[in-house]
Parts: C-alpha cells; structure tokens; sequence
C-alpha cells in the first residue's frame, strides 16, 4: 500500500516534468524547409531577445548623472595619486641608481 | 557627495580597508619603478631616450604592466601571468573534466583551481622571464631603436647573473599576484582589476596630455569622447532585467510571514569588463612574442614571415583584422564569463530553500531553465554593446590621428571606468552598512 503511492508520485512528476520542457512551441519551426527553419528560429531568437531588452530597467537621468560624476571624481582622484606616486619613486630610484 | 568622500574615511571600519588598499597600490607602483638586479638603471635610459617615445611595438604590453616593462623593473611582467593563467584555468573547465567536478563541488573545488592558478601563474611567469631576459640581451626587440644607439643595457651577461635575474621577475609576478590577492580579501574591490586600473592609470594621463601637441581641438575632442564613453558604459552598466521573485507566505502562531515580493537584478552586462581585459591581453600575446623574435634593424635583416604578419595586422588597434579579431573574442569572452560565473541551476536551487519562487514558474528545473533563458537573450544584448564600445574609441582615436598615444586603443578607458564603477559601488554599500546614505544617490 505504502510502495503503490509512492510510486503515483513518481510517474506524476516525471509527466509534469516532460510536459514542462516543451513550454516554448516550436510548432512553427517543425515545418519548411530546413533554411526557412533556420531563419524562422533566428526570428524567433530576435524577437525573444527584443522582448526582454523591453523589460530591462534602465537607470534614469539622475542616477546617471549621480553615478557618473562619482565614478569620474574617483578615476580622477587614483589618477592624481598614483601620478603623484610615480613622481615620488621615481626621484627616490633615480637618486638612488643613477649616477649624478 | 563629495562630502561622502570625507565621510568613506571618518568611517573607521571603511577607512582602514581604503588606506590598506592604496598602500597596496603603493607598494605596486615602489616595484614598477625598482630595478632588477643586473640591469642597469642608467643604459636603460639612454636606450629609451634614443629610441623616442614611438620606438618600441610593446606599448599594450606595457600599459598593462604600467611602464614597468620597458624599464625592466621587478615588476616587469605586471599581472599579465595572473591574467592569461586564470584565462586558461578557466577554459580548462569547460575541457577537462576534473576540473568541472572541482566547480562542482562549490568552495572547496574553488580553493583547489585558485591554487591551480597560481601554480600556472609562476610557471608562465618563469617562461615570460625567461623570454624577456632573453631579449634584454638584444634591447633594442625591446626598447626600440637599433643595436647602434643601444647595444646593451646589462653590466653582466653570465650566467648566474641571468638566473638570477629570472628568478627575481618571477619572485616579482608571486607578489603582486598576492598583493591583488590581499586587495580582495582585506580592502575594497577586485585586487585584479584594480592593480590593472593602478597601471592604466599611471600611464593614461600622460597619454591624454601628450596630445594637446596636436593641438587644443584635438584635446578638447578626446576629452569630450571620454565623458561620452564614460556615460555610455555606466548606462549599460546600470541596466537591470529584474526577475520578479515572490516569497511563500506562512503562519506562524497567529502571525504571517514573508509573502513579500522581491526581485533577482540580471545586469544586462553581467560580465562588466572582464571580457575586454581577456580579449586585449590574448591579443598583445602575439605581438610580445613578435617583437621578441625581430632581427636588429641596423643590420638590414629581414624579419621572418609571421612576425612581419603580426607587426602589420595586431599591432595597430585600427587594422580592420585586428579589429574583427578583437570584436571575436570580445563576443566570445562575454558568454564564456557569463556562463561560467552565474550559475542558474544553483540560483534555482536557493530559491526553492528560501520558500521563494518567481511568479508563473515551476520551481527548481523550470527556474533554472527560464534564468538562462532571459539570461542568453540579455548576454547578447550586453556583449554587442560591450564589443562596439570597445570599438569606438579605436576608431575614433585613429581619425583624430591620436592614435599611438593610446596603445591600448580606447579599451584602457572601459576598463579604467568598468573597474571604477564596481570599486566605487562596493565602497557605497559599505558606507551604506554604517550610514544610510552613501554617495550613490
């Protein structure tokens, strides 16, 4: 009695299963001649990718300039630092190894 | 906000991990400037004045190393050996099965490839310096000029001297592939990118204002270009597919819980700037390799066929061939990274954990396959946009003739703003934890 359910849950899942993977149809692409079946499926690639680039959310004008100046302040500032270490070591290296 | 630059410091906490982090790059830029032992400080010089500021092919190599190549200094090799080893480590996984078991099994797998990279990051470093002393021997394949104006740049050619020498460049490349190891551990950000953001950064501005030699309208346009590039790539950057995400609600006593909706951010870009690091340090292979391998030009020899093959397409960041190449590889790196990094089958799993599904979605399997399914058709999206980024500067730079003072093409100011972006984004949600607001809006 306890092996027979078991067994119903089993076969149950598997079918879902097996039913789940074929969500997308491709009942269009079954037919035709293989080239057509090609460029159907690339059609169908571009159009499916059109659709989620309309779900994307995009940053608006404010966090975009937000962003933008704060990333810029920050390249600006390792710039300045590392060119200021540059200048030190290199004063500090050539005192040392070169001859004056 | 820029009080919130003040403020990342007076956090204590926050401010230790930037000190620490700047005195890594400082230590970084100390062994850029250093000599090895065995090269002499002085002739290297002379060479390098004598050559002229065009003289040498390795340009990209040696942006990446930060001027350190070309001075041979005991960070010569820069990260470069770190960045091809974890290339190849990681395309390994995709061949060789032990491999893909060691991804599988999660954080101790990783542990056991990082050491893996290592290991192949000290082989590489000792090939590349072997390489590299080898050529010393001839400095002008380095440096530029001929064997007139440079004959050489080393008091002592023996043996031991050498040795040594091999020894330090490589001893040189285990440190600073620890030092990023540090930065990613104790301070902000990626230690890897952001030593390469310290090298860029060391020579971009010397590039940027040797141009207004051409003349202030050239200047002006350049500068102009880089804010446009740099708005473009924090555009994408910020672009979000966000996969609805719905919490099981449940009772507890005679309360409920949870039932919130929240949501999964699939950045458009998932692979930021990664891609573009690999594809331009694949692509100065060659020409390193090339430039070893040239005959002294004073002596009127002819370079063998692929390195004349090699000098006249991969060099120049405007030859259409390289350009295609480039664009390839930039395609390819960008679904490669992707599918490597994010796993969906183990995001799928955690949602199941947590009670969580997403809205019209069977759990578990059908997650699984409905994250990659969005998450293939945004990666092209990304990868396009990351590709034809990369491109404009190359193109554009060429037409204004500015072209040799940027080596690198335009990708050394995606990568100085990608890498940028994600350091300044991870000092924001530091700041966050002990503030509620940080610099980003």
């Amino acid at each position: 009695m306890h092996a027979e359910t078991k067994e119903v849950v089993v076969t149950e899942t598997s079918t879902t299963r097996s039913r789940g993977t074929g969500r997308r149809g491709s009942r269009g692409a079954r037919q035709g001649n293989p080239l057509a079946r090609l460029f159907g499926r690339i059609a169908l690639f571009v159009r499916q990718v059109l659709d989620e680039m309309r779900k994307v959310v995009w940053p608006t004008r404010q966090e975009l300039i937000n962003y933008t100046a704060v990333v810029l302040v920050f390249i600006v500032l390792i710039m300045l630092y590392v060119v200021g270490l540059d200048q030190v070591f290199q004063r500090a290296v050539s005192w040392v190894f070169g001859s004056s | 906000m820029l009080t919130a630059f003040g403020r990342a410091f007076t956090t204590p906490d926050l401010r230790k991990k930037l000190l620490f982090t700047l005195a890594i790059m400082a230590v970084f830029r100390l062994g850029s400037h250093v000599p090895t032992p065995g090269i002499s400080y002085e002739l290297v010089h002379q060479c390098q004045k004598a050559a002229g500021p065009q003289g040498s092919l390795l340009g990209l190599a040696n942006l990446f190393s930060g001027g350190a190549l070309l001075q041979l200094s005991i960070f010569a090799l820069g990260i470069m050996p770190y960045i091809t080893a974890s290339i190849i480590i990681q395309l390994l996984t995709v061949v060789i099965p032990r491999f893909e078991q060691l991804k599988k099994e999660g954080q101790s797998g990783q542990t056991k490839m990082t050491q893996y990279t290592r290991y192949l990051t000290i082989g590489l470093a000792v090939l590349q310096s072997s390489t590299l002393i080898t050529t010393a021997r001839n400095p002008w394949n380095l440096l530029g000029g001929s064997s007139a104006t440079c004959p050489t740049i080393m008091n002592d050619q023996s043996v031991p001297t050498m040795l040594i020498m091999i020894l330090t460049l490589t001893a040189g490349t285990g440190l600073i592939m620890w030092l990023g190891e540090q930065v990613t551990e104790r301070g902000v950000g990626n230690g890897m990118s952001l030593l390469i953001l310290t090298s860029i950064a060391a020579s971009v501005p010397a590039s940027v204002w040797a141009i207004h030699n051409q003349g202030w309208g050239k200047f002006i346009l350049v500068v102009v270009m880089g804010l446009i590039i740099i708005t473009a790539v924090v555009f994408v950057e910020n672009a979000q597919r966000r996969i609805p995400v719905q919490y099981a609600k449940r009772m507890i006593g005679r309360r409920s819980y949870g039932g919130t909706s929240t949501y999964i951010p699939l950045k458009v870009n998932m692979a930021n700037v990664i891609p573009l690091i690999f594809a331009s340090s694949l692509l100065s292979l060659p020409v390193l390799l090339a430039s070893f391998n040239r005959p002294d030009p004073g002596s009127g020899e002819r370079p063998s066929a692929w390195v004349e093959w090699v000098t006249n397409n991969l060099s120049k960041g405007d030859h259409p061939f390289y350009m295609l190449l480039f664009t390839v590889l930039i395609l390819f790196f960008t679904f490669f990274y992707v599918s490597i990094t994010y796993q969906p089958d183990e995001v799928a799993d955690n949602l199941k954990q947590a009670g969580s599904f997403i809205p019209g979605v069977r759990a578990g399997q059908a997650t699984a396959q409905y994250l990659s399914y969005v998450l293939t058709r945004i990666t092209v999206v990304g990868a396009i946009y990351l590709s034809i980024l990369a491109l404009i500067p190359l193109i554009a730079l060429a037409m204004v003739g500015a072209d040799q003072n940027f080596p690198f093409g335009g990708a050394s100011i995606i990568i100085l703003v990608g890498v940028g972006l994600e350091t300044v984004k991870q000092i924001d949600s530091k700041l966050q934890q002990h503030h509620y607001e940080g610099f980003l809006r």
